[in-house]
């Protein structure tokens, strides 16, 4: 208890940090807001005026605590550029987004959890060997180059799957996953390697404990230990890595949704970047950071379902 | 004579390590009939663990097994099956309790679940009836509460609680053959007694055959029908109970008696443990291995490994065998 | 007979058991060996290294045309004997852009995790030598860091400060304190408390002399460990930032930079972005297979040592 409340203290500092800075960085440094929404050839006075219009002439403190304040009301200010409510452009594009995440971490376990194990029933094997001269490849082939690939192969060569676009939901299921797989396939093809490794180490280690050797003596078969038995207390490690990652894999939509256009936060915080559009990009960070924070929580609470001396602790108070 | 449960031809094991061949168990052969217990008794290290896990064909990928081994279990033998063959022996026909019960149960299934799963998996049963049966076996190895038990994971039982569990998991399937290696080492005193008297109540009760592995000759004195005592990877002195106490022949054997805890010692006195230490198993010396740190060791005992000889009923690797100076 | 088949048997079986023994023997120093002497897995990757580097360094004295010269004659050609990696769509040498490219990877790839474990080290020693307040504030900045994207950080450093080489590579640096950082401030936490640093400190040794002779020396191994494995790391996200555009400007060309101009063109001209796609997965890979032989050979050395 007393450590679920100091990691929630640390995780709040950390929220307010992340947004001071970012706000810090946006709103002091080089590239005054007023003057590239006034334009390259204003005048002094206008971009004043502008300045005057949005309140930045009050003291940075204030602005912050007022943007803050806002957070929590859901009013995240506006767009310089088109004046649309940011919080809604994000609302708007995270599903997207999500379900961009999802599908690759998806992909990422089908792949990590089969290998890892593979590799750990017998460390330095033939498969074992072969799996990681594969995961190696993998890891030094980053996703944009992966993706690239994967265009030329499926959409242009073979003409399987789109090379850009998205569908809604509402267009139906299929319509709607035909156009994520080659993003989710790239992103995952990297993800995968890391995952299987953490998994590899933890099942080596737990293949040599005493109940995988009682569930031997059982007469279980191979596949049941691995799956029943070892699974489970072997990912420990993996579970957590796959909330850490999700920091790098937000990261790594972005350029993913960039290649294949796919309307998420990604593409929303790019082009902010490239207009230049500070609130938008002030407010994706700090979607980004909740992301994060959220994320870790969600990994505590697996770490309760994985292991029971967890739950049981938690429910005894 | 009763059936002939389990029988040991010549079992040798040795692993490959990387200093060399490590001699783990070197030539033990022995007979076990229907409803006997047979007491394994040597120092940690002896070979027991390796032995048992031998008969049971779980060894690692690094143990090799010598030419000429064999192990019969109800007449069929073990070495020329595959592990398919051998996987549906382990839970109906021989099982395994294990030394540490803190670590040899899953921690995240629940204790039904790691009962019952040997009953669906080798009985089919249906998970209802592997349910109930998880209860009744709980029950039968006296664990207290056994339908709020049964739902519950090892870390919330005692060790000794789970000893019991883990006994129940070995005689879900009745097996014709239960190995205990060590079923009391890692216990309270106050419970040791218990749970052999609980391994010693299943045998009779079931009719089963037991190796019953420990390092304390106090364990095997009122339980076993026959002791073998270990040293080196072999047996070196095997007896019925009564005529082992009685006449022992092997000093080593006497030094193990000697280090039985006494009831009228203080608690917690360090035994008398044997002077030296056990030979290296990859360099072994030549001679008898305990020569060099037997009282009675002679230049002959140096020179050859004594054989296994003596009278049908008791036998001993010795040379010079105690309380026999004119039989020899 | 019988007797004799049966013992023919068993010495057939010992020599079976035998070599099996020694196979397995073998096998082990065999692992063994391969997993510490440096192999053709070392010396070909590092071989490709020191082509890639000489090329990138020599850049202006190979004779090829200048990476942003036009060929009106070869636009958007596949490679020939005037091109031999064919051309971009502006008609530029492929080959001349992807060994400039190399300038910028291969800067970055060494600077940046430099910068970053040179600042993580000196953050993770303080941390670890003087705990209380020090430790909290940089577990906090570390937590703080973490919890943005990586490429996040570098699009807002990029956008901000604009991408010059040298800004690429700070804000690059950055994103290795972190890790670094704990890493140092594990190892110093661990040393700190030794006998040989308390008897240091007791002599009156100062802080600096302390952290510099007892705590630096000690460390320095899973440092360079940890450099190795930036290297490729840095030269990735090098690739992503420019494929976004986002590292150095126009017409200074980068790998991603130019595997992003062929990415519209991929169903006419593939070979742009598929060279440069090749060259540096080829690059990335050597630089992890070179750093891991490295690695553990350095491990090796030091178990042998202990
Ligand atoms: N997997 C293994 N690899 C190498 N040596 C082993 C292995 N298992 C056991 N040994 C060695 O075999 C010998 C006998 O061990 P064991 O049977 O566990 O003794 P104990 O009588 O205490 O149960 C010991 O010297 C031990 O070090
Ligand atoms: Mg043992």
């Amino acid at each position: 208890m007393h450590y679920l409340f100091r990691r929630f203290q640390r995780l709040f500092i950390v929220m307010i940090v992340v947004t001071f800075v970012t706000f810090l960085l946006v709103n002091i440094l080089p590239g005054d807001v007023a003057y590239e929404m006034a334009g390259m050839d204003s005048s002094e006075a206008e971009v004043e005026a502008i300045r005057e219009e949005m309140g930045l002439n009050r003291p940075v403190l204030i602005r912050y605590a007022e943007w803050v304040g806002g957070i929590f009301t859901g009013d995240w200010g506006r767009s310089f550029i088109n004046k649309e409510d940011v919080w809604h452009a994000i609302m708007q594009r995270f599903p997207v987004s999500f379900e961009l995440m999802i599908l690759a971490q998806a992909i990422a376990l089908a792949m990590a959890i089969p290998a890892g194990m593979l590799s750990a029933y017998r460390p330095n094997g033939r498969g074992d060997r072969i799996i990681g001269a594969i995961a190696f490849a993998s890891v030094s082939m980053p996703s944009f180059m992966t993706a690239i690939l994967l265009i030329y192969f499926f959409s242009l060569h073979l003409g399987w799957l789109p090379a850009t676009g998205y569908e809604p939901l509402s267009e139906g299921l299929w319509a709607n996953l035909k156009p994520m797989i080659l993003p989710a396939l790239s992103l995952a093809l990297v993800e995968w390697t890391i995952l299987m490794r953490t998994l590899r180490v933890e099942m080596i280690s737990v293949l040599q404990e005493n109940y995988i050797a009682l569930a031997r003596a059982k007469g279980m078969s191979n596949r049941r230990i691995l799956w029943v038995h070892a699974l489970r207390p072997s990912s420990f490690s993996m579970i957590t890595l796959l909330g850490l990652q999700v920091a790098r894999l937000l990261g790594g939509t972005i350029i993913i949704e960039q290649i294949f256009g796919i309307p998420g936060v990604g593409r929303l915080l790019i082009h902010a970047v490239y207009t230049r559009d500070f609130i938008v990009i002030q407010g994706c960070v700090t979607f980004f950071a909740l992301a994060f924070v959220t994320a870790n929580f969600l990994v505590d609470i697996a770490y309760a379902w994985l292991d029971p001396r967890v739950r049981t602790r938690g429910a005894h108070g | 004579m009763g059936e002939t449960i389990l029988e040991v031809t010549n079992q040798r094991t040795a692993f490959a390590t990387g200093r060399g061949l490590l001699q783990a168990v070197d030539g033990v052969s022995f007979t076990l009939e229907r409803g006997k217990i047979l007491g394994v008794v040597g120092e940690s290290g002896s070979g027991k663990s390796v032995l048992s896990r031998s008969i049971m064909r779980l060894l690692p990928g690094t143990a090799v097994t010598g030419p000429g081994s064999r192990v019969v279990l109800n007449g069929q033998d073990l070495m020329q099956m595959s592990e398919g063959e051998l996987r549906r022996l382990r839970g109906p026909q021989m099982a395994i309790v294990f030394q540490d019960p803190m670590t040899a149960l899953n921690p995240v299934l629940t204790i039904g679940k790691q009962i019952s799963e040997v009953l669906t998996f080798h009985l089919k049963m249906g998970k209802r009836d592997a349910r109930r049966k998880a209860v009744e076996l709980l029950r039968a190895v006296g664990l207290p509460q056994p339908d709020v038990r049964v739902d519950q994971y090892p870390h919330q039982l005692s060790g000794g609680m789970r000893q019991r569990v883990a006994i129940a998991i070995a005689i879900a399937c009745e097996p014709d053959l239960l190995i205990a290696d060590e079923p009391t080492t890692a216990l309270d005193v106050t419970v040791q007694a218990e749970i052999l008297d609980l391994l010693q109540r299943m045998v009779r009760e079931r009719n089963m055959a037991m190796v019953l592995i420990t390092h304390d000759m106090g364990v095997v004195a009122g339980r076993c029908d026959e002791v073998a005592v270990m040293y080196a990877g072999r047996i070196v002195e095997k007896a019925p109970v009564t005529e082992l106490f009685r006449n022992t022949a092997m000093p080593y054997t006497a030094a193990l008696f000697a280090s039985i805890p006494r009831v009228t010692d203080p608690p917690h006195r360090k035994l008398d443990a044997i002077e030296g230490r056990p030979p290296d198993l990859i360099n072994p010396p030549p001679g008898c291995p305990f020569a060099p740190r037997c009282r009675f060791a002679e230049e002959a005992c140096r020179r050859t490994v004594p054989e296994l000889e003596g009278t049908a009923t008791h036998q001993w690797a010795c040379i010079k065998p105690l309380n026999r100076e004119v039989a020899a | 007979m019988a007797d004799i088949s049966h013992s023919n048997a068993a010495s057939a079986g010992a020599a079976n058991a035998g070599t099996e023994v020694q196979d397995k023997h073998a096998a082990a120093i065999a692992l063994h060996k391969r997993r510490t002497r440096f192999g053709l897995l070392f010396w070909i990757p590092l071989g490709w290294l020191i082509i890639v580097a000489v090329a990138a360094i020599g850049a202006p004295f190979w004779g090829l045309p200048a990476p942003d010269e036009i060929d009106w004659a070869y636009l958007q050609s596949p490679p020939s004997e005037a091109h031999w990696l064919g051309t971009d769509v502006l008609g530029r040498d492929l080959l001349s852009r992807i060994i400039w490219g190399a300038r910028v990877s291969l800067t970055v790839g060494f600077a940046a995790p430099a910068i970053g474990v040179g600042a993580g080290l000196i953050l993770g020693m303080a941390a670890g030598y003087y705990r209380g307040w020090v430790d909290e504030v940089v577990g906090i900045a570390i937590d703080s860091w973490l919890a943005i994207p990586g490429l996040v950080v570098l699009l807002l450093f990029a956008v901000i400060f604009g991408g010059s080489l040298f800004m690429v590579c700070f804000s690059l640096g950055l994103l290795f304190i972190p890790t670094a950082a704990r890493i140092t401030r594990a190892a110093t936490l661990n040393y700190a408390g030794r006998e040989f640093v308390l008897a240091a400190r007791a002599l009156g040794a100062s802080d600096f002399r302390i952290l510099s002779k007892e705590v630096f020396p000690n460390i320095i191994w899973p440092l360079i460990a940890f450099i190795l494995i930036d290297i490729p790391i840095a030269i990735v996200i090098e690739g992503s930032l420019s494929f976004l555009g986002l590292s150095v400007k126009a017409p200074t060309p980068s790998w991603g930079g130019i595997i992003a101009e062929g990415r519209e063109h991929l169903s006419t001209a593939p070979w742009i972005s598929l060279y440069p796609t090749l060259v540096m997965f080829v690059t990335v890979l050597s630089f992890n297979l070179v750093g891991d032989a490295i690695r553990r050979r350095l491990a090796d050395v030091r178990e042998g040592a202990i």
